[in-house]
């Protein structure tokens, strides 16, 4: 902290340094100049005009204004500045001071056109968030840049639902449909497996923390999601940059090993304010879920389901759930119904997202200020976000040397999410499970329907129990009442002021640009899980258990940068910078769990309540991550033909120990326009450019944790015969070292016909040494079960190409055509040998075997081969290669058996049937073969967008992914038949009796190996998305004056239309569960992707 | 150009200034926790770390479950005093009812060991890091030293002799893993050697031990003397050196500290509500702060286990004229017998239960009782059979044990000849059951018992498991158990997917 107080203290220095030179360069005497302002026409004078003079930078000297006769006195200090006589409506002047002492002005009045916006015309270029600005045509990296325009149609609320699918190489996956849930981003794949995969964000030149405390405790923002990403309003943002090969990203070093992602807001340019009001609303509706059984056929198959496995029938008088019996009131009203559960607990979704923005400005000063305000309501009940956000940036110049720019932030946000019963199962998933002959409220004794939820502490389908919310396990709750009365809310508020000093040292040769952000976020989390919803006795603490979570985070982050820009004359250019940042970001955490308030109203744990039991009490944390870096770095251009770019980066991370804290990360690219050849001449009617890149980087990777190089004692939360006793609660990690992403990269730009066709291809291979593995699981008997360590090597490599082309054009009609397809793999080229090199264990149900295998992809499983259901005593005896049944010694047939001798399960007529590969008449570990893999092998989207007389515009995109199997995991649990869980309709035509045909295997309950990992439930995930339809319409000029505003225009958006995919599950837009080598495809969703409708509105004053 | 010079001096100087503070600047320290190199400073951090190997037993691993939860899951499922059937409206696990049928395969988490390795890494910081302090801090005694090395060594061979019985060959770590330098992978360390580094650190232990802390709550709660004393005793009978045992047992015996409680009504109350009773020799102690696990093994509905249902007719006896003529050790001390519920932990009374919030009776490792049944299992074993009988009575005794009169009362008294050690292993073993039920010990003593003289005695081990296995299961777990090595548990997956070293038991191969 004191670093960064110093560093403000040194920038505070830096600016009283520069007052002091420029001051002592006056000359003390001051001279009287007098004169009067008069208009050109009416040659009244103008009351109130200022007369300010100027030394050469602009810089205001001194100034007054004209008095009711439109005199004027000014003193000024020096005759070789100049006057500047300006007034609202006219022309300003400046004029020459020299020997002259009386100004007699005459001011033209302006043109409206004067206070217009100013049109910039130019080069686009490309900052890369340090500070140089390089022209998107002398590029040398990879990285493609997004206008907010493109994407300003789609409701989405956050910036990374409306770019998905948009950009080549980047993949991003919704991580729930959930209103705040954030999604995963990934660029060229992950470089990583330690869990950090988010790519860095650069928010007007300063990284922008997304990462939240590791003990954040909700099930919808695990550290792989950018909830936080929603502070940003996507009305507010100019442009996004997104730098995908190293050579791009190792200017920012440490973090930016998952690629960056740039991000300008909108700054106020020169003239009258300009008032713009946009209106988004949209609704949404979940679409129709997996078909279930209703409750007379869940009824028919548990009975069935026990039978099958014990041999007797269900005992209904103690399992009285399926007595149906009159006289016993209780189960007979309340166990009789056709409930359908995912109804229940859906809604139709809506968002409302209003922003209303001012930007303008004079020539000293200028401003963007928004504000906006967004009210959603999620398709599952519920679930909400209302945000206000407001931003101001302000640029003012004070000369034609030194310009201030602040950025200020401020957003405030509310979300509702569901009570977090498990990491992967919420209440959605509850309803799929969920009993459906149970009623959702309760009956009395005479039948009549109570408006009390029907909670019952236990029943035959389990009971609930607190897993906490990183747990897997499955508990046994009604989620209607979970969803309605259960509280898990978060307020967050967020600040972000960010002060920027440009100093032009000497002028368009040496800039210095000094920045400092500070970043506070505080937020709130507050659960309780009432006891009507549980059920359970008053005296456990899943009742009434309210649960605080107070997080507040303070960052600070300074960078000063000096860029170089010598002129060299006509054949060269040369941009240096030399950059050094700091990085301090503290965590303060606090947490309150107690249970049993008196009552369900008291969902506060400042109520009097119990905190006795382990799983309850206070904790609270506090963490801080330092990190200092120096950059050097430099682009050459001769003749425009040939660029280099060559820069060293020099980190220092406070996450690693004394031996290895600093890194050193070189990188070198180049591009190669052969269209400037001479002897490429001759294509130049047609050839706009043609350019060859190649680069090389390396950025280095910290891990996620603080504190990792300390062994150290934690005290335990109970005394042990009253004294109190602490424990070595960690390895201390000497040897952790940067992971380092080593990054290659080779592309070619083609942009022809008058940038008509505009082509990008890249290959390239990021390869990361030394990957750090978070819980690298290690043989217990060294007291721990994991350990941090850098582990291995690993690759991504693969290609990307996209070409946007305008393929019609006219004066009425343009229609612009883009297409991007990208392809990823990750392969581990070595690994430590304390990696385990297998995950998934073929004797369990429902597991499938991943493997290491060096130098292959990732991401493949391996399992059985499924061949339908045995369906008669004969089928189920074991035959050899040739088909003919095999005998024992003693002339009786061999059964198929399940892993003999271990388990020794003998199959029975009606269980699934695997394929027995090694004809040995076992299923075992032997007769497990390769399934698939998850990775897509293409991913991609494309679109056309057609424009007529640029007031009508029609934009269609598609996204798609092809290749890549999907172990459908839903399909799984809504058809095994193993529990009391509720199944889907398919199980209908399971094996009933010896002789059936049918591919679904009978139903037994906790018993069997009938779904065993098998290809049965692998599918090929490849699809085609309809993502967004939108068609917007651009009001007339005539029409829009006579209503007295300046641009109007609609549109409507369709999203989510259409899917087309051989996937039978709910969505094939599955992202790998779970981090690290192991992860697999498998898909727990049971909702696919709501369809959603809006209507926007954008008005210009 | 004098405007250029000074900021060129200015950023020279802030560049040399970073440099040379970035090192200090970046290093930060937890403040949530006190780091090894703080540590180790006072006598006060070395009992706090002692301490903090006694908290370890009783708080949850990784897996979920503390130390006591799997020394009674280790000891007692797979044995033949908890029920077999898998009841659907129990909170046991399939790895749990898979263990009770003796469907063992190496993922079961049963088989983790990983909470003990744990609690013995604790051990092995104290062991390594103790000796250190009396450089830093003068008033830190050779003896105080001495004596909290004790309580280390004890637990750590107190869980190894757990491992060693429950797996046969483990892995012997007896440095502590401070810095990632000190990961290994180990092979298994045969179960002979482990015991023959047991018994040296419980030698080094007793010379190290205090007789007494001077209160009763730590005398029971932390290692003396007579703990070590009672596990020397426990690993001599394992490895079937009766004299050693014998001493050992005499040295508890003679100290006169121990006896047994009365057999009269507030014997319950004495023994396991309150607890450190004067039977009591070493006791972990839940309290108020720390909860035991037994609550929710054997009182809620989600109770993961239920006791055999004819366990008062199979083990204590009925005298079908007089109901309050029993064995007090059966109904309503081991088990309610209305709905089969493991009673010893959770009774408060003979009819009433205790509450989650007073759920803290404390896991008994050894008690006096233990010591006078070693002790005749050592004498049956080298030819002093009366001097067994003896104690066998004692016992039976103040336990008003049953015996037969022919006709309305079914007793549970054996009469073998005192030279007939098969006959007096059978009683031993019976009353041992009686008198320790679900204590978490039955397990061990059938092993112990069946695999003596080169598995002389399987049959005691084979009826057991007849009893233990539902029905369907029974012929092949029998099979199985004629190779000796099923007897042990496999070594978990995780550990043989991190270490190549390990083998797995051939069983389970």
């Amino acid at each position: 902290m004191k670093r960064i107080y110093s560093n403000i203290f040194y920038l505070l220095f830096l600016f009283q340094l520069f007052y002091a030179v420029t001051a002592s360069a006056q000359t003390p005497e001051k001279i009287l100049i007098k004169g009067k302002v008069i208009d050109q026409k009416d040659k009244l004078p103008v009351i109130g005009a200022s007369v300010v003079e100027q030394d050469k930078d602009k810089r205001t000297v001194t100034g007054v204004a004209t008095d009711i006769d439109g005199n004027f006195a000014i003193k000024v200090t020096n005759t070789a500045n100049k006057l500047s006589i300006s007034y609202i409506g006219y022309k300003t002047k400046v004029l020459d001071i020299g020997d002259r002492r009386v100004f007699n002005i005459v001011l033209e009045p302006a043109q409206g056109k004067i206070l217009g916006e100013v049109q910039i015309t130019g080069n686009k270029t490309v900052n890369n968030g340090t500070g140089m600005n390089i022209d998107e045509r002398d590029r040398t990296t990879a990285a493609v840049t997004l206008n907010a325009k493109d994407v300003e149609e789609l409701q989405a609320a956050t910036i990374d639902q409306a770019i998905q699918g948009r950009l080549p190489g980047v993949d991003i996956v919704a991580n729930s449909g959930d209103p705040g849930a954030g999604m995963s981003i990934r660029i060229r794949g992950t470089s990583t497996i330690n869990g950090v995969t988010n790519p860095l964000i650069v928010v007007d030149g300063m990284p922008f923390e997304t990462t939240i405390p590791t003990d954040f405790n909700f099930a919808t923002a695990d550290d792989q999601q950018y909830a936080n990403l929603l502070s940003i309003a996507p009305s507010d943002i100019k442009d996004i940059t997104i730098l995908k090969d190293a050579a791009a990203t190792a200017v920012w070093g440490t973090r930016a090993a998952n690629g960056v992602l740039i991000i300008n807001t909108k700054r106020g340019t020169q003239g009258a304010p300009s008032i713009t009001y946009t209106f988004k609303g949209s609704f949404s509706k979940q679409p129709s879920a997996i078909p279930l059984l209703s409750g007379d056929q869940y009824s028919s198959l548990i009975p069935q389901e026990v039978m099958n496995v014990t041999g007797t029938p269900l005992n209904t008088f103690n399992i009285k759930e399926f007595e149906y019996d009159p006289n016993d009131s209780y189960y007979y009203y309340n166990y009789s119904r056709n409930t359908d559960w995912v109804k229940a607990l859906t809604q139709t979704g809506y968002v409302n997202d209003n922003n209303l923005s001012i930007s303008g400005g004079g020539e000293k000063a200028r401003y963007f200020a928004s504000v906006g305000y967004t009210d959603q309501k999620g398709t599952t009940l519920g679930t909400g976000l209302q945000r206000l956000n407001t931003r101001l940036n302000l640029d003012y110049l004070v000369s034609n040397k030194i310009r201030f720019t602040t950025y200020f932030a401020y957003t405030h946000s509310s979300t509702q999410a569901n009570f977090p019963t498990s990491k992967n199962y919420g209440v959605l998933a509850e309803a799929y499970i969920k009993m459906p002959n149970m009623s959702i409220y309760e009956y009395d004794e005479y039948g009549n329907l109570t408006p009390n939820y029907f909670s019952p502490a236990s029943n035959v389908q389990g009971l609930y129990k607190y897993y906490g919310a990183s747990s897997n396990g499955v508990s046994i709750y009604n989620p209607v009442a979970m969803a309605n009365a259960a509280l898990n809310n978060t307020v967050d508020d967020r600040v972000t002021p960010h002060f920027n000093l440009t100093y032009h040292i000497v002028p368009s040769v040496l800039t210095a640009t000094s920045d400092v952000q500070f970043d506070i976020d505080n937020s709130r989390n507050n659960q309780f899980l009432p006891q009507t919803a549980t059920g359970r006795p008053i005296t456990e603490t899943t009742v009434n258990r309210a649960y605080d979570y107070d997080y507040d985070v303070f960052n600070v982050q300074s960078k000063t940068n000096l860029i170089y820009t010598p002129q060299l004359g006509e054949k060269s250019t040369f941009q240096g910078l030399l950059s050094l940042q700091t990085y301090d970001n503290k965590i303060v955490s606090q947490s309150i769990q107690t249970a049993n308030t008196a009552s369900t109203i008291l969902q506060d744990p400042s109520a009097d309540s119990r905190i006795q039991n382990s799983d309850l009490g206070i904790a609270s944390g506090t963490t801080e991550t330092r990190a200092v870096a120096a950059l050097i770095s430099g682009q050459y251009s001769y003749l425009d033909r040939y660029i280099l770019n060559v820069g060293l980066r020099g980190d220092g991370n406070s996450r690693f120990g004394p031996q290895h804290r600093y890194g050193l990360f070189p990188s070198v690219s180049g591009r190669y326009r052969m269209s400037g050849e001479p002897f490429m001449k001759k294509f130049s009617n047609w050839m706009d450019d043609l350019s060859l890149r190649a680069s090389y980087g390396q950025s280095g990777n910290a891990p996620s944790k603080d504190y990792l190089y300390y062994n150290y004692y934690t005290n335990y939360t109970s005394n042990y015969l009253g004294m109190s006793g602490v424990y070595p609660s960690n390895i201390q990690l000497n040897n952790l070292r940067w992971e380092t992403v080593v990054g290659t990269n080779l592309g070619a730009n083609l942009i022809m016909f008058k940038n008509r066709i505009n082509i990008d291809v890249e290959v390239y291979r990021n390869r990361t040494h030394n990957l750090f593995s978070n819980n690298l699981a290690i043989s217990s008997f060294n007291g721990f079960n994991n350990v941090s360590m850098n582990v291995g090597t690993m690759d991504n490599q693969g290609y990307e190409f996209s070409i946007f082309a305008t393929p019609y054009k006219s004066s009425k009609w343009i229609v612009d055509f883009n297409f991007n397809i990208a392809h990823n793999e990750n392969i581990i080229r070595s690994i430590s040998p304390y990696y385990p090199n297998s995950s998934g264990n073929t004797t369990l149900n429902g597991s499938y075997l991943s493997l290491l295998q060096i130098g292959n992809p990732l991401g493949s499983f391996y399992g059985y081969k499924y061949q339908g259901v045995y369906k008669d005593a004969a089928a189920t005896i074991a035959r050899d290669k040739n088909g003919a049944p095999i005998y024992a010694p003693d002339g009786t047939p061999v059964q198929m058996r399940f892993n003999y001798p271990a388990t020794n399960y003998i199959f029975q007529p009606g269980d699934a049937k695997y394929a027995d590969v090694n004809h040995d008449g076992n299923i075992d570990y032997k007769d497990v073969v390769y399934l698939g893999n998850g990775n897509p092998k293409f991913t991609g989207g494309f679109g056309p967008t057609i424009t007529f007389k640029s007031n009508l515009k029609l934009t269609a995109f598609f996204n798609y992914r092809l290749g890549g199997q999907i172990i459908n995991g839903t399909k799984m649990i809504t058809t095994n038949m193993y529990s009391f869980n509720n199944q889907s309709t398919a199980v209908l035509r399971r094996w009933q009796k010896p002789g059936d045909l049918t591919d679904i295997p009978r139903a037994l309950y906790n018993y069997g190996y009938n779904w065993l990992g098998s290809d049965r439930y692998v599918e090929d995930g490849s699809f085609l998305r309809f993502r967004a339809l939108t068609f917007r319409y651009n009001f007339n000029q005539s029409f829009v004056n006579r209503l007295g505003i300046k641009n109007l225009s609609a549109y409507v958006t369709a999203e989510n239309l259409l899917t087309f995919t051989k996937y039978t599950g709910q969505d094939p837009e599955v992202g790998s569960s779970g981090t690290g080598i192991f992860s697999q495809v498998i898909d727990n969703s049971t909702t696919p992707p709501v369809k959603t409708y809006t209507l926007g509105l954008t008005a210009t004053l | 150009m004098r405007k250029f010079k000074i900021f060129k001096i200015f950023i020279l100087t802030l560049l040399a200034a970073s440099v040379c503070s970035c090192n200090k600047y970046l290093d930060l320290k937890p403040q949530d926790g006190i780091t090894q190199q703080d540590f180790w400073q006072t006598k006060e951090q070395v009992q706090s770390a002692v301490i903090g190997c006694y908290t370890g037993l009783l708080t949850a691993s990784s897996s979920g479950h503390t130390i006591p939860d799997f020394m009674f899951m280790w000891g007692e499922l797979r044995a033949d005093m908890i029920s077999a059937s898998s009841s659907s409206t129990l909170g046991s696990s399939n790895d749990e009812l898979n263990v009770i049928s003796d469907n063992i395969l190496s993922t079961n988490t049963v088989t983790d060991w990983a909470a003990f390795y744990r609690v013995i890494n604790y051990c092995n910081t104290v062991i390594d890091y103790a000796p250190n302090v009396l450089k830093t801090d003068k008033t830190f005694t050779q003896a105080q030293l001495n004596g909290y090395l004790s309580e280390a060594l004890t637990i750590r061979s107190l869980l190894y002799f757990y491992l060693v019985r429950s797996f046969g060959d483990v892995p012997l770590k007896l440095k502590s893993t401070t810095t990632d330098n000190d990961l290994v992978q180990l092979a298994t360390t045969p179960q002979k050697t482990v015991l023959n580094q047991i018994v040296t650190d419980l030698n080094t232990a007793e010379g190290y031990a205090v007789a007494s802390y001077g209160t009763n709550a730590y005398d029971k709660g932390r290692v003396t003397k007579y703990t070590v004393n009672a596990l020397q005793a426990d690993v001599y009978l394992w490895m079937d050196r009766y004299a050693d045992c014998i001493t050992a047992c005499d040295k508890v015996i003679n100290s006169g500290r121990f006896g047994l409680v009365a057999g009269d009504a507030g014997w319950f109350n004495t023994l396991y509500v309150n607890g450190n009773s004067s039977e009591s020799i070493f006791e972990l102690q839940f309290d108020t702060q720390l909860l035991n696990p037994f609550y929710n093994m054997f009182l809620t509905s989600t109770k993961r286990y239920l006791a055999e249902p004819n366990i008062i007719e199979d083990f204590y006896g009925l005298d079908s004229n007089d109901d309050n003529d029993k064995d007090i050790r059966g109904a309503d001390a081991a088990v309610h017998t209305a709905d089969l519920t493991i009673w010893k932990y959770v009774g408060l009374t003979a009819n009433t239960t205790r509450t989650v919030d007073i759920s803290y009776a404390h896991w008994i490792v050894y008690r006096y009782a233990d010591i006078l049944l070693m002790k005749a299992e050592a004498c049956a074993n080298s030819g002093r059979g009366q001097d067994a009988l003896d104690l066998i009575t004692t016992i039976r005794t103040r336990a008003n044990a049953l015996t037969s009169n022919g006709s309305t009362i079914q007793g549970t008294d054996q009469h073998p000849d005192p030279t007939d050690v098969n006959g007096l292993t059978d009683y031993i073993v019976a009353e041992r059951a009686r008198e320790f039920a679900f204590e978490g010990k039955r397990w061990y003593d059938v092993l112990r018992n069946a695999k003596r003289n080169n598995y002389a005695r399987i049959d005691i081990l084979i009826n057991t498991i007849a009893k233990s296995v539902p029905p369907d299961m029974q012929q092949s777990a029998i099979n199985k158990f004629m190779d000796h090595n099923s007897h042990y548990f496999p070594i978990f997956q995780h550990e043989l997917t991190t270490d190549p070293n390990l083998v797995q038991n051939p069983f389970y191969k």
